[in-house]
């Protein structure tokens, strides 16, 4: 049995995989996957309507599926109730308000329910506005929690009231400004990229010129179809209009069916959960069988791995950029390296260190990347000065990698102060070959750190003519290099005892992180991407944990 | 061992190595936060581009607490280079680490080199303009301005260091000379209320009120700096003006028949050549406010070149010409203006030479190790 363990692991979960790749059929029987797959633009890329679903309710509720009436709605069925049937979506308890101070002003106080319907809101809608608008004066980082939490909520009604609007025929000449997205493609305009119109303009077209837009009608009958629950009709007109859709703008619809699959099957969640399991099996490894079970883990790492990898490719086909362009994609990344680094490590050493330690970063950074994911769509578009294929394939890439690298050497040589600490079996040779797997690791990552770094400053010569101009983002990446450096001479020094070498190396940790995420919550600097103070109760929790391990590793004597 | 060798011995030791990394370390983070109170700008002159940090101790007093960028720096470079006299060996084992070393000395020279010689300023121009100079707004200057020649305005300036204090500043080029009676470092300005009296007894000064306020460190808040100025032809007084950054237009003084323009401006810096802003492109994302790309269209005209050309600037592409880049910065005035950063740096070209050496020699040290560690276990 014990040799059958890693097969019999990795089957189980490769056909959970495929079963993923299958979605459930709605009830009643509205086509709701092909109404997912139809492409729209918004936030200036062509996307299926399935990822405005799910961006707008985990914005909206933080989460991406609906309970009502004790069962699970899928996002995609919620947008169609918000679009084409609002009477029945402003009942559904879908905004998530936990402030205590939002619900006193609303007359409501907390109760375990966090979540309130739209109808529930209805009769504060002109003071919520008021007191956003109040808050919006102040800045960003002078805001108190309720400010933050109102403007919050302002702005996710207004994102409720836009889906609503978006595909509403009666009040087209108004709609076309204040539409969430254009569903309607204008391919006979032979321009490159295709230009998209809103509901509003559609109809403005057709009184101008008399030509009916067959999105306008398609999206007019399934509304009709849909009110009277007539889901024939409705995958009908579907079906019509997809392939209207496919002769017309083939390239759109093609992607973003492959992002609507992508939304399906979510990789990175899949290999999140693999992640857990081969950290929970390389740790009892080293209680009992610990051959059979250190395979079995390695060879689930190497599947989640591989997942991991496709929704990375995905990412990078979708959005046509290099896989690192904004924070959520930075988490994604940072975990994808490490976890490679880690494999590697493990074919070297055959310890189960390896993925231990890599499935350890490819949770904790998926995790962080999930919640990331609830800012909005996280294939947006880049601004102006990041707008360099260039420099985010080059210079944003050596950084993250940097990141990787010195998280993996930090979290090795947490095991090391730990396990030197905690572990009675611990004996020298182990020791030695954590040593030297972490003076490799700093080796790669001052590297990496200074390419990147370096690379960042010649970006910066060119954009805006400093090489170096002290900004939080680039002292980040200065201080991650300062310190490998810092580690590799107190190495080379040879009156720094290995175990002090060691602690050192899990402060690495602190100094990545504040660098990756303290700088964006100081909310000053050209490269910030915004405060969130959530994510700052997180970071110093880790900054803290960290300390500690650093603590048991001084106070650990020489003895052991 | 003689006294001076080992002076170099510790100069040159790895201690003192680890020492100036760890006060790096301690100045970037500690820069870093002092950034989100003091501003980019005020952060970098007074931790990183300064030989002291300066704290407040006892009754006021400026104590200096600790090392600042130039001394932690300068002290590193002399470690580099003792290190290079008596530490490190010649030998072909050690090329990668006496490359790396080498190109550090050369980075930390060329950004001392930057800090010290560099300078910024900006080029504001609205579509159809020319303009022959850039203005640097953390930099006051009082410009008095003469029109006589229709060919070309001529102009003298009074750097701020001169006007910035109180008494009579010596104009040896002008038939006239100047008091400085009362100097803001920035002020507030409104019209005079019902009874306010003004120091000011010509121009528009005795019309406008002025309070003094604290100089703001914020970079994107220009200072009014402000001065009443009394304007004497031998001992006679020709009046009492208000100069201000605050103020937009500057104001005439009549003197023997010639009318010169007095004002307190952002310091101009004056270029052989002149560039018209052609046309000015921001595009954004379809449906969003996310700019796309910003690009200016610029017509460069050097007549004593013989060089007339447009020239494009866009994001990551500046033009580079004559020891100065322009960089597109910014944009205002619905998309009518486009500002430039203009920037001269002599050193620029360092960084690139020494990142290729110290990489380089990276590189050549961790394959060396790699090498070994390979070896090792096959």
């Amino acid at each position: 049995m014990k040799r059958w363990l890693p097969t019999v692991l990795v089957g189980i979960f490769a056909v959970s995989l495929l079963r993923s790749l299958r979605v459930p059929e709605a009830r009643p029987p509205f086509d709701l996957n092909g109404f997912g797959k139809l492409p729209v633009l918004q936030g200036g890329r062509v996307k299926p309507l399935d990822t405005i679903a799910r961006a707008s309710l985990l914005m909206v509720s933080g989460k991406q599926a609906l309970q009502v009436e004790d069962r699970s709605t899928r996002a995609s069925e919620w947008l169609m109730d918000v679009m084409f049937r609002p009477s029945r979506a402003d009942a559904y308890p879908v905004f998530e308000i936990d402030n205590p101070d939002v619900l006193g002003l609303m007359g409501m106080e907390q109760t375990t329910n966090r979540r309130y319907s739209f109808l529930t809101l209805q009769p504060h809608l002109g003071e919520i506005e008021s007191q956003a608008t109040r808050a919006d004066a102040i800045k960003p980082e002078r805001r108190s929690p309720y400010q933050t939490a109102i403007l919050n909520l302002q702005g996710r009604i207004t994102l409720y009231q836009k889906l609503q609007n978006t595909l509403d025929l009666e009040r087209y000449q108004f709609l076309a400004q204040v539409a969430e997205f254009y569903p309607l493609p204008l391919p006979e305009t032979g321009a490159s990229p295709t230009p998209w119109v809103s509901m509003g303009e559609g109809i403005l077209r057709q009184m101008l010129r008399g030509q009916l837009h067959p999105g306008v009608a398609a999206y007019a009958a399934m509304g009709d179809a849909y009110r009277e629950s007539e889901p024939s009709a409705f995958n009908r007109v579907l079906n019509d209009y997809r392939r209207w859709l496919n002769t017309h703008v083939p390239r759109d619809t093609s992607l973003a069916g492959y992002e609507w699959l992508f939304n399906a099957v979510e990789p990175f969640f899949q290999s999140l959960v693999m992640y857990t399991v081969v950290f929970v099996i390389v740790c009892l490894s080293w209680m009992f069988w610990p051959v059979s079970l250190t395979r079995a883990a390695f060879a689930l790492l190497i599947l989640a791995f591989a997942v991991h990898t496709v929704g990375l490719i995905s990412r990078m086909v979708l959005q046509g950029r290099p896989p690192v362009t904004n924070l959520y994609s930075s988490a994604i990344f940072v975990g994808w390296a490490a976890v490679l680094l880690g494999i590697i490590l493990e074919g070297l050493f055959r310890r189960g260190i390896g993925s231990a330690v890599a499935s350890a970063i490819g949770f904790l950074t998926l995790i962080i990347a999930h919640h990331l994911a609830a800012q909005g769509d996280t294939l947006e578009m880049m601004r102006a000065v990041l707008d360099s294929n260039f420099w985010l394939a080059t210079h944003v890439v050596c950084i993250t990698i940097g990141y990787s690298s010195t998280f993996l050497a930090g979290f090795i040589a947490v095991v090391y102060v730990l396990r030197r600490r905690f572990d009675r079996l611990w004996d020298e040779k182990s020791a030695a070959t954590l040593e030297q797997m972490v003076y490799g690791v700093v080796c790669f990552s001052t590297f990496f750190s200074f390419l990147g770094t370096i690379l960042g400053g010649i970006w910066a010569d060119q954009s805006w003519g400093r090489f170096w101009g002290w900004d939080p983002k680039e002292n980040g990446a200065l201080m991650i290099v300062l310190w490998n450096v810092l580690i590799l001479h107190a190495r080379w020094s040879g009156f720094t005892q290995p175990r002090t070498i060691m602690t050192m190396a899990v402060f690495g940790n602190v100094v990545t992180a504040l660098s990756w995420f303290g700088v964006n919550m100081l909310g000053i600097g050209l490269h910030s991407y915004g405060f969130m103070d959530k994510a700052f109760l997180w970071l110093m929790v880790f900054v803290a944990s960290q300390l500690a391990v650093m603590g048991v590793g001084v106070y650990t004597g020489r003895g052991r | 061992m003689s006294k001076w060798k080992w002076l170099l011995e510790c100069l040159a030791s790895i201690q003192l190595t680890l020492y100036c990394l760890a006060l790096m370390m301690v100045l970037v983070f500690w820069g870093t936060l002092a950034q989100v109170h003091m501003g980019t700008f005020a952060a970098q002159k007074e931790i990183f581009n300064s030989f002291w940090v300066y704290g407040t101790g006892l009754f006021g007093w400026r104590v200096p607490v600790f090392p600042g960028g130039l001394t932690v720096g300068a002290l590193w470079l002399v470690n580099l280079l003792a290190a290079f006299a008596v530490r490190f060996h010649f030998q072909r084992k050690d090329a990668g680490i006496l490359i790396a070393h080498f190109g550090l000395i050369l980075l930390l020279m060329g950004q001392g080199l930057t800090q010290m010689l560099a300078r910024e300023s900006q080029m504001p121009i609205e579509v159809g303009q020319s303009r022959n100079y850039s203005e640097s707004p953390l930099d006051m200057e009082m410009a008095i301005l003469t029109t006589f020649d229709p060919q070309f305005d001529e102009v003298v300036s009074i750097p701020y260091s001169m006007f910035s204090r109180e008494g009579r500043v010596r104009t040896p080029s002008l038939p006239f000379s100047l008091v400085i009676k009362r100097f803001y470092r920035n002020a507030r300005l409104g019209m005079m209320g019902p009874g306010g009296t003004s120091l000011a007894t010509q121009g528009i000064g005795p019309r406008i009120a002025i309070e003094e306020i604290p100089p703001s460190s914020s970079d994107d808040e220009i200072n009014a700096v402000s001065a009443f100025v009394e304007v004497l032809t031998g001992d006679q007084s020709l009046g009492t003006w208000l100069l201000s950054a605050g103020l937009g237009a500057p104001q005439a003084v009549q003197v023997e028949g010639r009318e010169y323009q007095l004002s307190i401006r952002p310091a101009r810096r004056y270029l052989p050549f002149s560039l018209t802003l052609k046309e000015f492109r921001h595009d954004i994302y379809p449906g969003t406010d996310i700019p796309k790309n910003f690009s200016s269209l610029v017509h460069l005209s050097h007549p004593a070149k013989q060089e007339d050309r447009d020239a494009l600037i866009y994001m990551n592409h500046p033009l580079r010409y004559e020891g100065r880049t322009f960089y597109q910065a910014s944009f205002g005035k619905n998309d009518t203006l486009s500002v430039f950063q203009v920037v001269e740096n002599p050193a620029w070209l360092t960084p690139y030479v020494s990142c290729i050496l110290v990489l380089l020699g990276l590189a050549v040290q961790f394959l060396q190790h790699l090498w070994a560690f390979v070896r090792q276990r096959s």
